[in-house]
């Protein structure tokens, strides 16, 4: 046979399976049994397979009528159409890695996770890692599902477990990029699921951009990570913007507020944390009145609390980690401060509560879910959690093990291709059934599920919806009386 | 005449339209209005003037199209079909891809590759560029820093060993004596005579983020494309900073077209002919010194917003390379484009010629961009380069030429 000849024969057979591909039905589709996938699912996993190396998948793209379900009246420059709005249509990925063959030979199915399990000094803190605690429970919950899933029987195509490659996200000098391309190079992972810093985990996507290998956010609420329109990246829990939003309408629609103040974390997380409250509060025409940064860790703010004394606010907003802002809130109580104290999700937790005493009593906190209500999924799941790691599941674990259940199920039916696994997920047709809640992705492929303010009242976190504290939305509630 | 004609008709033209132009900016922002649009048009003209004039133009005036395209492919010699960047130098044409780095010598039409069993300090190569004076290779390693090519061997410089701020590495320019490196975490600056480093952060530049993602140098200006934070300017004579940012300061829209970059996640630059052209994710923009002038794809000949970089080959002309192919303004005054596109059911191609939004031609391809996702761009003589993750492209310039010429029917 001559080299021509052998070509041909390589090209006719190319040919052939590509048509292969290109007229599998649903019914053809190889999807295991055991993965429940919906009639409407399997017809997208059909296109999903016939788009190969040139094409993209012929579906629909989600089209969103509003940004992260923003009321109007709290949209920038609202008096204004702007010449072009971003996010509101699904991003596509248009490259050729649906082309790409799975391997011939696999012995585990490895995804990837990247989170601050141990301490380390942060670029994007400027001192000493901070977020330890939440990147362990992260760990937990991602530990927990694969388990889960190869007690199940691993990975079904194959008979083969699932299979956890664990990096610490060390924040010194962006080493958060360079995890991704290790894992992504030299594991040869599917998919990643972290992080938690915002700067690391910006610096982590664009990584995984340019790699294209699915990135699942599951601790980090920073709003401007799914703002970079990286078709790669998903998140499957409310972010700052969101819980934002629901403060600012909770303090001025419900309680009227006319002054409020914030102290809030000098970082990146504290910065652009409450950068929705700011805004918002503006938009309504109640604006910030003074806003303060504090070092993290700080013992002492006593700088900070004069000057918001002495700005005479009706409440304050405190973003930031839990410790520092049960110590804020002690020196606050302590001289005779009693307003009312908002803080973020970070907040609502029981480290807070250690610290803050008697003094939690009232603190209401956004909260991107609601851990009070009725689930046999997430009743199962605590069940599941205690017994493996006698403790109670927290935030972060229950958000890593969602997010770590969708990494599973879409590698379950797209099979070993990374475009393919990111499209599973991109064009899912349902919710994700979570622990957390029902998680339907928006255009940007973030979670646009509701989310909840967390109250402390009698000694414990209580959560309630924007219909149960009957927070009114848009233009109802205050008049408008801010022009951008 | 009017009084505005008048007024611009007369010499200097360019600056008065200029002043006249800004005055109502400044004074009726919001609302563009016709004395705007009059000095706008004729700042157009002026820039016209080695052309016919902007009211002269007709259909009939076309622009160069690339009609022959090349494909190179692993079956051709190169080590990996994703291609991240091509820089041409010469007889040789250098190529980082997924998997090693490889070099196209155009007397022979062959490649020679290095991998990292090669001595390359790592597989994945995202920047290039040639030190005209040495004819040293600087290449930008995707997690695996800085190395330089020179006489046969790779030295390699590394977060560990050297100044180099951080190993992943999405550009490398070199600028007289120095060589940048954008990276994920601030830029460097290499000093090839004194060996010494400058590291550029948040700490010594202007950058919200340190987010580093392009970098650039020609004509006495660096331009750091930087991910969140805008585009960076840096004046190598006065060694002073610049920052353009979009003067909205929102993520979620662009209010306005023209009054400054499109969006704050920037991933490109190229300056040339005093004009800088800029690449984001978000559409595009071409900036004058003072005027602004954004880019969308619903609205031009650019496939898409997402745009991984950007090649200006003039005041006029830049090349885009996109996620859907590569849109190509080719005359700035008049707003006309070709859009180079792969059709991935017949594998033809198809050219498109376009004012603005309206469809003047399309021109049939046998063949065209060996994938429509679009990563790099490079000017070599008349003919152009395309860098795409399934392949590199050229296509040849026989008979190019600049801007618009009259076709006759």
């Amino acid at each position: 046979m001559t080299v021509r000849q052998f070509q041909a024969m390589g090209l006719i057979l190319v040919l052939a399976l590509a048509g292969h591909v290109a007229s599998l039905r649903a019914d053809e589709l190889d999807i295991p049994e055991q993965v429940p996938v919906s009639p409407e699912m399997r017809e997208v996993l059909r296109m999903i397979h016939a788009a190969g190396t040139y094409d993209t998948p012929n579906l629909p793209l989600r089209q969103d009528e509003t940004y992260a379900n923003t009321s109007p009246d709290l949209v920038p420059f609202r008096h204004v159409e702007p010449h072009i709005r971003f996010f509101l249509e699904q991003m596509e990925y248009t490259g050729p890695g649906r082309g790409k063959p799975e391997p011939e030979h696999v012995d585990t199915v490895k995804i990837g996770f990247l989170g601050p399990i141990e301490p380390t000094v942060s670029v994007a803190t400027g001192g000493v890692s901070h977020a330890e605690y939440l990147g362990v429970k992260m760990l937990q919950g991602s530990k927990l599902a694969i388990e889960h899933a190869n007690a199940a029987g691993g990975y079904f195509r194959r008979n083969i477990p699932f299979e956890l490659i664990v990096r610490n996200d060390n924040g010194l000098w962006g080493s958060s990029g360079e995890e991704i391309i290790n894992m992504a190079y030299r594991e040869k992972v599917w998919a990643i699921l972290g992080s938690i810093d915002g700067a690391n985990s910006h610096i982590a996507i664009r990584v995984g951009l340019r790699i294209e290998i699915p990135m699942m956010g599951t601790g980090n609420t920073d709003p401007t990570l799914m703002e970079t329109n990286i078709p790669w990246v998903m998140r499957c829990m409310g972010d700052d913007r969101r819980m934002g939003y629901l403060l600012v309408d909770y303090m001025y629609r419900k309680l009227d507020l006319r002054r409020v103040g914030i102290i809030r974390a000098s970082n990146r997380f504290g910065r652009f944390g409450v950068r929705e409250v700011v805004d918002g509060s503006r938009r309504l025409g109640r604006p910030i009145i003074i806003e303060m940064a504090y070092p993290l860790g700080v013992e002492d703010v006593s700088l900070q609390l004069d000057r918001i004394a002495a700005a005479n606010v009706d409440a304050v907003v405190h973003w930031g980690d839990a410790a520092d802002g049960a110590r804020i809130l002690n020196q606050m109580r302590a001289r005779g401060m009693n307003q009312p104290f908002f803080a973020n999700d970070r907040c609502a937790t029981d480290a807070f509560v250690e610290i803050a005493g008697e003094n939690a009593e009232g603190v209401i906190c956004g909260f991107p879910w609601n851990p009070d209500r009725e689930c046999p999924r997430l009743d199962a799941f605590r069940v599941a959690f205690r017994e493996r790691f006698n403790e109670e599941p927290e935030t972060q674990a229950a958000h890593a093990y969602d997010g770590m259940n969708m990494l599973i199920w879409a590698t379950q039916v797209a099979g070993l291709n990374r475009a393919k696994i990111r499209d599973a997920l991109a064009f899912r047709t349902e919710p994700w059934p979570g622990v957390t809640g029902d998680i339907p992705f928006s255009a940007v492929l973030d979670d646009a599920g509701e989310v909840f303010l967390a109250k402390f009242e009698n000694g414990r976190w209580r959560y309630y919806s924007r219909e149960e504290l009957e927070i009114p939305e848009a233009m109802e509630g205050i008049p408008v009386t801010a022009v951008e | 005449m009017s009084a505005m004609k008048l007024l611009v008709s007369r010499w200097p033209t360019r600056l008065a339209a200029s002043l006249i132009l800004a005055a109502v900016c400044a004074t009726a922002a919001p609302v563009r209005s016709a004395a705007a649009d009059e000095a706008a048009a004729v700042l157009a003209a002026d820039a016209t003037a080695d052309g016919p004039a902007i009211e002269e133009i007709t259909d009939q005036h076309l622009p160069f199209i690339y009609t022959e395209w090349e494909h190179f492919t692993t079956a051709d010699g190169l080590p990996h079909d994703h291609i991240f960047v091509v820089k041409a130098d010469g007889y040789r044409v250098w190529v980082g891809t997924d998997d090693g780095l490889a070099c196209y010598d155009k007397r022979t039409g062959k490649f020679q590759t290095w991998k990292e069993e090669d001595g390359l300090p790592w597989r994945v190569v995202t920047a290039l560029d040639v030190d005209r004076k040495t004819g040293d290779l600087w290449i930008g390693l995707f997690g695996g820093g800085l190395a330089r090519y020179s006489a046969g061997r790779f030295d390699h410089f590394n977060q560990l060993n050297s100044g180099l701020v951080n190993d992943v590495v999405y550009g490398v320019a070199v600028e007289n004596n120095h060589v940048w490196a954008a990276t994920t975490a601030g830029a460097s600056r290499y000093n090839t005579v004194t060996r010494n480093w400058e590291i550029f952060t948040e700490k010594n530049a202007p950058m919200e983020e340190i987010w580093n993602y392009g970098v650039s140098y020609n004509d006495g200006m660096v331009y750091l494309a930087v991910w969140g934070s805008g585009v960076l300017e840096f004046d190598v004579t006065t060694e002073r900073w610049n920052v353009y940012l979009p003067t909205d300061g929102e993520m979620e829209i662009n209010l306005y077209r023209d009054d400054g970059i499109v969006h704050v996640i920037t991933t490109g630059t190229s300056y040339v002919d005093k004009i800088l052209w800029i690449s984001t994710y978000f559409g595009a923009s071409r900036y004058d010194g003072r005027n602004w002038r954004g880019y969308y794809a619903h609205e031009t000949g650019l496939p898409n917003d997402f745009i991984p970089s950007v090649k200006g080959r003039s005041a006029n002309e830049a090349w885009f390379a996109t996620d859907r192919g590569a849109g190509v303004i080719v005359d700035f005054p008049t707003d006309t484009w070709v859009t180079y596109t792969r059709d991935p059911v017949t594998q033809r191609g198809q050219a498109v010629i376009q004012r603005g939004e309206r469809v003047l031609k399309t021109v049939d391809l046998e063949r065209c961009l060996p994938h429509n996702f679009c990563n790099w761009i490079e000017f070599d003589g008349d003919d152009v380069w395309v860098a795409t993750s399934k392949g590199l492209a050229r296509a040849r310039g026989t008979g190019y030429y600049p801007r618009l010429k009259e076709v006759k029917p």
